[in-house]
């Protein structure tokens, strides 16, 4: 009978192994999108296991299948590097950058570049298998945009960093695009199934829970489409801003858990929703400042952070009430990965940050050398971006190639990825790192 | 030595000293050109610094960060070293000391970053001062009231203006989800034309005094909304 029992729990354990290895193999750690990773995590730091090269920034975040991990490259490449030792297994080069999370199902890698295709790979060998045309990538882009000039100019967001990533389930991929359209693909062949328009750029991953994807828009609403038809079942409408377009948009992916959708938003927002009907359960307000992490939702709370005021929160999840509030150094583009008793998250300065999941306590942090380097002096001596130093003149291009130079700092928008114990995630420094 | 030998040597020493000093104070006086070397980002870096009634005034010029004719503060001239402050901005504090071959050299210092300066004098001083609150018409002494929209939420605006000996002051505060009291760096009248500014805050309102009105707009930045202030009751 012992030998019975001990033999269930092994088979169990295998099991739930193989569901939480499954459950890295695409942004946010599976389709609900809650940021949680099974296994230890590392409560101090030891050591960097590997860092791996690309030619450009490294936005885009790592996902693990069979011990290889893949992440895509502002270079335009997508990787495949070994786990264990971080050496490239294969890359494949697209027309554009990368700055999407890639999913691996069934041996084949999808994901999209911002040469407006959608790519699947062989995962093994990185062989095409076949790419979709979308009508086309951009930034979400509007006129005197946050109060630059000339006012009646449209100018780009400089801030609109990431590509939708997918999320594949029932033989179809689904991600959105910068033509304004939700895509879902038959996953086999690329044949379009159906695409649901919006009105704006959708650069924010769908998530999927109980047939329904969950998604929002630069054009301030947010989205629940039926996945077999592409019908429309609700819709939900954030903050506007008319005037600077600074307070509007889904930037932040969702998080869905146990039927409670979980967004950021550029309104500042971090809504929770009824996935059957839309309607707003709670808010959290942060006083103008953008809400771009993706939550992480565990053990009945929701973690996020915020950009200009850079502030960490821990809140209830029924209630929206706040649980945990730590000022951090700089803003937060990265989503939190929970992993145990730990927390991780990467910070625009160039660091990553490990916290305690019940007091938000910093319990380390790594810095890349970039960062510690401050060329141009994009941070204070005290790791803060130096704002007033930087965007001194909104005229021309002066705010955006001051974002760019803060950029250069090897600032962290890559979401940690937490597998046995090791943390993966890119850097605009251009590197890879694993970390344990 | 008797009492006056040593008298008379004590008053030699003390004028000799005061002579160095002052000789040294005309040396500081002047255009200052030169770089702060900060990594990646060498920046150009012109002072002016004068004196007048016996005080120390001064400008600065930045080119690579939008600086141009801005005031110093603390200005604190003790041969050999120099130190002073840029009024407002990015907190700039420039320490510096006049070397053997009279330069000055030391750091440009912002946000605890540090940064190796030195400068070479050019020629005479070209301080720039900033421009100077007006008086204002006896009509607009007091309160004015107005609201104006954005992001959705009403915005109430109060500005009080007085007139001093030196030109008028004003109260300006902004009341949306916050109560913003705003500095304010300048006030004019020029015609009917009444400006209030708090450059720190990059808030400015300006409009034209007509009909017991002040119609005009408020800027935020590069935004600009129609606001019309009537007295308050």
């Amino acid at each position: 009978m012992r030998k019975k029992i001990s033999r269930i729990v092994v088979v169990l354990g295998t099991l739930c192994a193989a569901t939480a290895i499954d459950a890295q193999s695409m942004f946010r750690g599976d389709p609900m999108h809650s940021g949680t990773y099974a296994g230890p995590a590392p409560r101090q730091f030891h050591r960097v296991k590997w860092k791996f090269p690309t030619g450009d920034r490294v936005i885009s975040s790592p996902v693990f299948k069979d011990n290889v991990i893949y992440f895509g490259g502002d270079d335009g490449n997508v990787y495949a590097v070994n786990a264990a030792t971080g050496h490239q297994i294969w890359k494949r080069v697209t027309n554009g950058p990368v700055p999407a999370t890639p999913a691996v199902v069934n041996g084949t890698v999808y994901v999209g570049s911002y040469d407006g295709k959608f790519y699947a790979f062989d995962a093994q060998t990185g062989a095409l298998k076949w790419k979709f045309a979308t009508g086309g990538e951009r930034r979400f882009e509007a006129k005197g945009l946050h109060g630059m000039q000339p006012k009646d100019q449209t100018i780009a967001d400089p801030f609109d960093t990431f590509l939708s990533s997918p999320v594949v389930a029932n033989g179809a991929v689904y991600f959105g695009s910068g033509d304004g359209n939700l895509y879902a693909l038959d996953s086999a062949t690329g044949d379009l199934r159906w695409k649901f328009k919006t009105g704006d750029v959708v650069h924010a991953s769908p998530a999927l829970a109980e047939g329904v994807l969950f998604f929002g828009s630069w054009d301030s609403y947010f989205y629940a489409v039926d996945a077999t038809t592409g019908k429309e079942k609700w819709r939900f409408h954030g903050g506007e801003d008319p005037t600077m377009h600074n307070q509007v948009g889904f930037q932040s992916s969702p998080a869905v858990v146990n039927g409670t959708v979980y967004t950021g938003c550029r309104d500042a927002n971090l809504y929770a929703l009824d996935a059957a009907t839309g309607k707003e359960k709670w808010r959290f307000f942060n006083d103008l400042s953008w809400v771009i992490t993706s939550p992480a939702v565990a053990d009945g709370k929701v973690f996020f952070a915020t950009s200009d005021s850079s502030l960490y929160h821990v809140v209830d999840a029924s209630s929206g009430k706040p649980i945990v509030r730590q000022q951090g150094k700089t803003y937060m583009f990265s989503s939190p990965a929970v992993a145990g008793d730990v927390v991780f998250i990467g910070v625009l300065n160039g660091t990553l940050e490990a916290r305690d999941t019940k007091t938000g306590d910093l319990l380390w942090d790594f810095q890349v050398e970039k960062s510690k380097k401050n060329k141009g002096w994009v941070l204070t001596s005290d790791g803060k971006f130096n704002a007033p130093f930087l965007f001194h003149s909104n005229w021309r291009e002066a705010p955006l190639v001051a974002t760019d130079q803060q950029i250069l700092v090897g600032g962290i928008y890559s979401s940690p990825l937490v597998v046995n114990g090791v943390i993966y995630f890119g850097s605009a420094d251009g590197f890879l790192y694993a970390l344990e | 030595m008797t009492a006056a030998r040593a008298l008379v040597r004590l008053v030699l020493i003390l004028i000799v000293a005061v002579a160095l000093t002052s000789r040294a104070e005309d040396v500081i006086s002047g255009r200052w050109e030169g770089t702060a070397q900060i990594p990646d980002n060498e920046l150009s870096v012109v002072i002016d610094l004068a004196q007048e009634n016996g005080a120390w005034v001064g400008s600065i010029i930045i080119p690579g960060l939008g600086i141009k004719g801005v005031s110093l503060n603390d200005i604190r001239v003790q041969p050999p070293d120099v130190n002073f402050a840029v009024k407002g901005g990015p907190g700039i504090e420039l320490k510096l000391r006049l070397d053997a071959n009279n330069k000055l050299a030391g750091n440009l210092e912002q946000a605890g970053n540090r940064a190796p300066t030195t400068l070479q004098k050019t020629g005479p001083p070209q301080v720039e001062y900033p421009p100077r609150n007006t008086p204002v018409a006896k009509e607009l002494e007091g309160e004015w009231k107005g609201d104006y929209e954005m992001l959705g939420n009403t915005r109430h605006v109060s500005i009080k203006f007085a007139n001093h000996p030196d030109g008028a002051a004003a109260d300006f505060v902004v009341v949306g989800r916050k109560h913003n009291v705003l500095p304010v760096d300048l006030v004019t009248q020029e015609s009917d034309l009444v400006t209030v500014d708090s450059h720190e805050m990059g808030f400015s309102f300006e409009g034209r005094l007509r009909d017991g009105k002040l119609t005009g707009a408020i800027h935020q930045g590069a935004i600009e909304t129609p606001l019309v202030l009537v007295r308050a009751k």
